[in-house]
């Protein structure tokens, strides 16, 4: 079921929400857990659109996807309003998605928008597609509405001129970064080389040069030491060595983006070694 | 001393079991393909299984490694919950073996104890062992003393995985438990209880000790009584040989129902290790009082209908004697003798043949004291029910009263529903998966241990003991109902009634 709203306004986005709510026929329960931001500057339209796939058949929840248009003639809002329900029986699991065009000053303070549209008492995470506007007055009211901030350094420029910003954001929201997600399996692999890992010099990656940084900045904050760093860069982390020895990591189940973007969804507090690692990238 | 490993710090990685083979004694059985094998898959899909493993199949009848291999993997396709996939499956089969021996023959343990070392050296399983006996329980005795013999020689750890039931009597369990004590130490040995590796269950323990609302009012204080039932509508399934053996009250209510009770009225553990979580299920166990004889109904089934169908009586079933007097059904007022709960009864019900499969935890609380409505409306007020659905449709319930919207003042029970299906888009994983991998970790925290099997063994013994006097006018209720008038007069005669939704 979609619904399509030209210049709306947030009480009808909540009305029509509670319509399509009253026309489940057969809803004995509903659970929601969680609601889901995502914060979609144009350029990643295509990108979000895939990752979104597949999230709420695994996470019963509201999602509000914002599409920010600043530069748009007339200030205002559009949406299209969705129920999607997967399963079947007594198991389906149902979502709500709600893409919302912010034009104007609506994309300049986002909050006023989404704070009534976000489900009372459930946790509230904020999917930032590419590197956020730190300073910005949209990232720091959706940054106050949310519980949890999701990034993915791979998509930023550059990362190291970014920790500052990122460090700032850490005492006022947890933040996970999926690049550092993808990171695990390696950091494993890094883990079983202790203790002679402590005396290590160098460390080459074949990978995304977030990932490679974080790598370096998660083995400088752990061992007070800086191993340095040969980058070769690889659209996905391949091949990770130390002292020229390939660094075997263990079996791990291999996940998709919408997984890793799961995974993240269940986790609620601040993760002090990811932090850490950022402080010394 | 070499310091901790900074680098393990917050590494979010499942736990992986130390290198091990798992020896499955009864390889050609039922549980083996139905049960086990699709729950080894599960865990081998989602890289759980060390690296270094192997599975050895033992059973009497001769089959090949290869013919053993084809057998699991079609018991994997059938009945397995993950799609089978050749890559895993190639992993987990290279590592596959097969003795037929009959451990009744002297010296028939060498060929096994040759493959195992012979398995130690090509798949790098370090001498560690898991010997899972998915035999029957008279099988039990003659493995143990065999394989006991040879284990000093043996260079990792080993564990003993014993299937339900665990002995027939307190006498026979206490037995049982010395035979394997000679050569086990208590903590290798791990009793299966599959209902303990149910998410569900595990719940209970997550809804009571995490939730600050309802420890406070987990007491005679607030809660009038406790309501348990484990029903099936099945029968047999053609396993008369054991069933006219074991009946309801050796089959269930001695190990899956007491284990809910304890797990239901067990003091919060200090933490959430094997010891503390036994120690305080012990305790309950210890604190309750065999039911008098008019605190106990038994029941057997005779012809009736299932799902519209007409199914036979249980004297009906192939293998079963024309007049059997095996308990089908057993239903019971139990009392828990501690501070928190003296006075409150807990309820208990299991049978086969029953007018649904439901396994239910249902705690009535008290009613509200003083309803300051209508008298009308305040007779008709239901009292609040939390209500945990082990199976199906896992989850929790409360029971609430709230207003019928309109004029005047109607109140109707409703119900604030968690259904795990709805909330968690992830299926359930199978009892055995978790069991099964706690065991290969030496998580014994989800099985029974000696003392708690030899508490739930006192009870049934007097139950049974009190059967013996007389003899019962079976069969005393149609199959597709809720068990004999006698077991609703049981609940009613306090007041109360069994639960029907």
């Amino acid at each position: 079921v979609a619904q399509t709203l030209r210049d709306t306004s947030v009480a009808e986005i909540e009305r029509r929400l509670d319509e399509l709510r009253a026309q489940e026929d057969d809803s004995l329960q509903r659970t929601s857990v969680l609601t889901h931001m995502a914060w979609v500057p144009s350029e990643w339209s295509s990108a979000a659109e895939r990752v979104m796939e597949g999230l709420g058949e695994r996470v019963p929840s509201r999602t509000l996807i914002l599409w920010p248009d600043p530069d748009a003639k007339e200030d205002g809002l559009d949406a299209e309003i969705a129920q999607e329900r997967f399963g079947g029986g007594t198991r389906d699991v149902c979502a709500e998605i709600v893409h919302i065009r912010l034009r104007g000053e609506a994309a300049r303070a986002p909050a006023s928008v989404v704070v009534p549209l976000q489900l009372t008492d459930l946790p509230v995470f904020l999917r930032w597609r590419g590197r956020p506007p730190f300073g910005k007055p949209e990232l720091d009211e959706l940054v106050d509405a949310a519980d949890r901030l999701i990034v993915d350094s791979t998509e930023w420029p550059r990362l190291a001129g970014s920790t500052a910003g990122l460090v700032a954001l850490f005492d006022r929201i947890a933040v996970s970064d999926l690049a550092w997600s993808r990171t695990l399996r390696f950091r494993a692999g890094l883990a079983d080389l202790w203790p002679g890992i402590k005396k290590a010099r160098t460390l080459r990656v074949v990978g995304p040069r977030a990932e490679a940084l974080l790598l370096q900045g998660w083995l400088r904050s752990r061992l007070r030491r800086t191993l340095r760093l040969g980058h070769e860069t690889s659209r996905t982390l391949k091949r990770v060595e130390v002292d020229g020895e390939r660094v075997a990591t263990p079996p791990l189940l291999t996940v998709s983006a919408s997984d890793l973007l799961s995974e993240q969804l269940e986790i609620y507090g601040r993760d002090p070694v990811y932090e850490a690692a950022v402080r010394a990238v | 001393v070499t310091p901790a490993n900074p680098l393990r710090e917050g590494l979010r990685l499942p736990r992986v079991p130390e290198p091990c083979a798992l020896v499955i004694f009864g390889a050609s059985g039922d549980l083996t393909q139905r049960k086990l094998f699709p729950a080894i898959y599960s865990l081998a899909y989602r890289n759980l299984l060390p690296e270094r493993f192997a599975i050895i199949g033992v059973a009497r009848s001769p089959e090949t490694d290869t013919e053993f291999r084809n057998r699991m993997k079609e018991a994997v396709r059938e009945f397995g919950r993950d799609p089978l996939q050749e890559k895993v499956w190639r992993r987990l089969a290279a590592g596959m073996h097969y003795v037929a021996t009959d451990f009744a023959d002297a010296g028939s343990e060498d060929r096994l104890v040759e493959l195992m070392d012979k398995v130690d050296r090509e798949r790098g399983t370090a001498g560690n062992r898991v010997l899972y006996l998915a035999v029957p329980p008279s099988a039990i005795s003659v493995l143990v003393d065999r394989l006991g013999h040879r284990r000093e020689r043996w260079d990792g750890w080993t564990r003993l995985i014993v299937e339900k039931p665990f002995g027939f009597d307190r006498a026979s369990a206490r037995s049982l438990n010395e035979e394997l004590n000679q050569f086990f130490i208590e903590r290798e040995i791990f009793r299966i209880d599959h209902y303990l590796g149910k998410e569900t269950v595990q719940n209970m323990l997550a809804l009571r000790f995490s939730n600050g609302i309802f420890e406070p009012i987990w007491s005679r204080q607030f809660i009038d009584h406790v309501e348990i039932t484990v029903a099936e509508s099945i029968g047999i399934e053609g396993r008369a040989g054991f069933y006219e053996e074991a009946g309801a009250v050796r089959d269930v209510f001695q190990n899956h129902l007491l284990q809910l009770v304890a797990l239901t009225a067990m003091e919060p553990p200090a933490d959430f290790t094997a010891e503390s979580v036994r120690n305080e299920k012990v305790k309950v166990l210890r604190s309750m009082r065999a039911p008098g004889r008019r605190d106990v109904v038994r029941g057997q089934y005779g012809p009736g209908h299932i799902e519209g169908k007409k199914v036979p009586g249980y004297r009906q079933e192939p293998g079963v004697a024309k007049g059997s007097t095996t308990e089908t059904f057993v239903a019971a007022k139990l009392q828990v003798d501690n501070w928190r709960w003296a006075g409150t009864p807990f309820y208990v019900r299991t049978g086969k043949r029953l007018a649904k499969r439901e396994s239910t935890i249902a705690i009535e609380f008290q009613r509200a004291p003083h309803p300051p409505f209508a008298r009308d409306i305040a007779e008709d007020l239901r009292p609040n029910v939390l209500t945990i659905h082990v199976q199906p449709n896992e989850g929790v319930s409360l029971a609430i009263g709230a207003k019928v919207p309109g004029q005047g003042m109607l109140i109707r029970t409703v119900y604030m529903d968690f259904l795990y299906g709805g909330a968690f888009r992830v299926e359930l994983p199978e009892a055995y998966e978790r069991l099964i991998l706690d065991c290969l970790l030496g998580d014994a925290t989800l099985f029974t241990r000696a003392d708690e099997v030899d508490e739930q063994w006192a009870i049934v013994d007097e139950i049974v003991a009190g059967w013996k006097r007389e003899r019962p006018d079976f069969p005393n209720h149609a199959a597709g109902t809720w068990g004999p008038a006698a077991a609703d007069e049981l609940i009613r005669r306090d007041g109360r009634a069994w639960r029907r939704r």
